[in-house]
């Protein structure tokens, strides 16, 4: 498994433009290498999957793509912008939202200020405008109030919108986490394990969601391990093996590349199970 | 005016203060999460430099200071607030940016004893262990006041000043700023995940409650005429904690009750109590332990305070009811689910 063989697309290419690139990305932690040289596009517009047996570097990837660790070596790109260790809050703001695989809930907030915390550009974060420009914030934050109600219907936490995020259930803070990323707006969504954990009849919900997301022109990554998921929703597939791309493409191309399935898909299906 | 009348304004002045002083540290603490165990130090800032700036040059007064600029009233004070604001960016600057919570309090608990070595042993600063005193009453030549007039006038002027910083503290913690500050209290990576610069926000809250804390010190100047480090032991942050735990974290309200519980009734009303015979300080001595016992009690049986935070409901917002509000998954539901799941489990 030295050399990273690629199936499909080489890069981008096939796909348009990519929305995130990343190069030879290596983070190592004393000495041993979490990550490895890992580089790929994440079409435009699409959802991808990023897959691989356990400890081949997927969050870690997830956590540098999203400026939460830096990287070693290697390239970050958002669309043309080099964003390589810029920190996270920089990286959110060129549109890029992540959620985490487990769900992080500004618990002391009600559900409805954990949507409203994500709104960008608010005018009422700065101190000057509440007290000089008060009907613009007022404005503004009745916008935003209403946009992230509508949000909350749709994901079906309305009713949830005055509780505390910390009372919620594990399967409604994992739809906050998701619905509070969309309320940033972010052109680019990083999923890190959207279904761990969550019941089937949750799982279709959520999927239906990333395609209702795909639908509005939002690029989705996510880490996924359920390969029934996978070859529902995701249209292109990352396959990253000890820190390293190792095949790229459709999942049913993947199933056929020897490599991946015995790094990872055999595994899997010698479990005899996809979860 | 009779002594009992002495007391009751010296009471009143207290509350306003630490109601100023309770409203800095929970900006900092209750609303942005940063345990700030240097506060006093801040406190001491704004006091000694609302004093330095009151004071004429200090040659022939027999005290030993830097400046000495005879500045009226309010403006003194707001250079008080002002300095220990601009204490904040430096400090700021040095713990803030790498440390977080418990290294963040160490190193903050090291700044205020270093911060107290230096004002209590470097006399040309503020004069030493002997700190200021003579300092010039505000308005009490313009408006002849006496000694006994001066407590209930400087004690209503703390109440405007305190009743008008109120108004915009609340006005701040309403708003998306102050969300925002909750927000990194609650977990600063989701903070800086949804694009907050979590040590810009941080920063603010710093300078914003330090400038509080500078404001209330500069007060307890003013009324007193005099401060020394005796005033400022690094200990005396737990008793702003004491304040904000005891009234209720991260509400207005409640700090005024904290202020009122902590600072009015159990540390300053028995210092008017008679003695008890034979023991002289006793009851001084008894404060601290009460203050603990009752920080202590509280934790454990109220951790909210005796006025726990605002729920910032929707309608309270603005937000109209909606009809028509689509499912959302109950924890029945969700249970249900997970057994059907178990049960029969997807392929």
């Amino acid at each position: 498994m030295k050399s990273p063989a690629t199936i499909g697309s080489s890069g981008g290419g096939a796909f348009g433009e990519a929305a995130l690139r990343c190069e030879g990305v290596t983070k190592a932690f004393q000495g041993v290498h979490a990550v490895n040289g890992a580089g790929f596009d994440v079409p435009r517009g699409q959802v991808t999957a990023l897959i691989g047996p356990n400890g081949a570097g997927k969050t870690t990837l997830v956590n540098i793509l999203s400026g939460f660790m830096t990287c070693d070596r290697g390239r970050e790109f958002i669309g043309a912008t080099e964003v390589t260790n810029w920190p996270s809050h920089r990286i959110a703001r060129m549109g890029l939202m992540r959620t985490f695989q487990l769900s992080r809930e500004l618990g002391g907030l009600t559900v409805l200020e954990n949507l409203l915390v994500a709104a960008k550009d608010q005018a009422g974060e700065v101190l000057w405008n509440i007290f000089l420009r008060p009907g613009m914030v007022r404005r503004q934050e009745r916008d935003n109030i209403e946009r992230a109600l509508d949000l909350l219907e749709t994901y079906g936490l309305y009713r949830l919108r005055d509780a505390r995020a910390s009372e919620l259930s594990g399967g409604q803070k994992k739809l906050l986490e998701i619905s509070r990323a969309v309320m940033a707006q972010p052109n680019i969504l990083l999923l890190d394990e959207p279904m761990a954990g969550v019941n089937p009849a949750l799982i279709d919900r959520i999927g239906g969601y990333i395609l209702d997301l795909k639908r509005d022109g939002v690029t989705v990554l996510m880490v996924e391990h359920n390969l029934n998921v996978v070859e529902r929703i995701c249209d292109h597939v990352i396959v990253l093996a000890e820190g390293r791309t190792l095949a790229e493409g459709r999942l049913s191309g993947l199933r056929e590349n020897e490599q991946v399935v015995k790094a990872y898909l055999g595994e899997v299906i010698d479990a005899g199970t996809v979860r | 005016m009779n002594g009992t009348w002495y007391y009751v304004f010296t009471l009143v002045f207290f509350l306003f203060d630490y109601f100023i002083l309770a409203m800095g540290l929970n900006i900092q603490y209750g609303e942005t999460g940063i345990l700030n165990f240097a506060y006093i130090g801040f406190v001491a800032i704004g006091a000694y430099v609302t004093g330095v700036m009151s004071l004429p040059n200090s040659a022939g007064t027999g005290q030993y200071y830097i400046l000495g600029l005879s500045l009226p009233f309010p403006v003194n004070l707001l250079v008080g607030g002002l300095t220990a604001s601009a204490f904040a960016v430096v400090v700021a600057l040095i713990a803030l940016r790498r440390l977080r919570t418990d290294y963040l309090a160490m190193v903050l608990i090291s700044l205020s004893l270093v911060l107290y070595d230096v004002c209590n042993n470097y006399v040309p600063l503020f004069n030493g262990a002997d700190g200021l005193y003579n300092v010039p009453e505000p308005f009490a030549g313009v408006l002849h006041l006496n000694t006994n007039s001066f407590i209930p006038f400087f004690a209503g002027v703390t109440g405007v000043i305190a009743l008008l910083m109120w108004w915009v503290m609340s006005r701040v913690t309403r708003s998306p700023a102050g969300r925002t500050f909750r927000a990194i209290r609650d977990d600063d990576v989701v903070a800086a995940a949804l694009g907050k610069d979590v040590f810009r926000q941080q920063l603010k809250s710093m300078i914003i409650g330090s400038f509080y804390a500078g404001i209330g010190g500069g007060l307890i100047m003013q009324f007193s005429g005099s401060f020394n480090p005796t005033a400022w032991l690094p200990g005396e942050t737990f008793v702003v904690f004491a304040v904000i735990l005891v009234g209720g974290v991260g509400n207005n309200i409640g700090l005024l009750v904290g202020a009122l519980v902590v600072e009015t009734l159990l540390v300053h009303l028995p210092a008017f109590l008679p003695a008890i015979p034979g023991h002289p300080g006793l009851i001084e001595y008894m404060d601290a332990a009460v203050i603990g016992i009752l920080l202590m009690a509280m934790l454990w049986f109220r951790p909210q305070g005796l006025v726990s935070e605002r729920v910032h409901k929707a309608a309270s917002m603005g937000a109209r009811e909606r009809l028509n509000t689509g499912a959302t998954l109950t924890l029945d539901e969700e249970a249900a689910a997970l057994a059907h799941a178990t049960g029969k489990p997807e392929a």
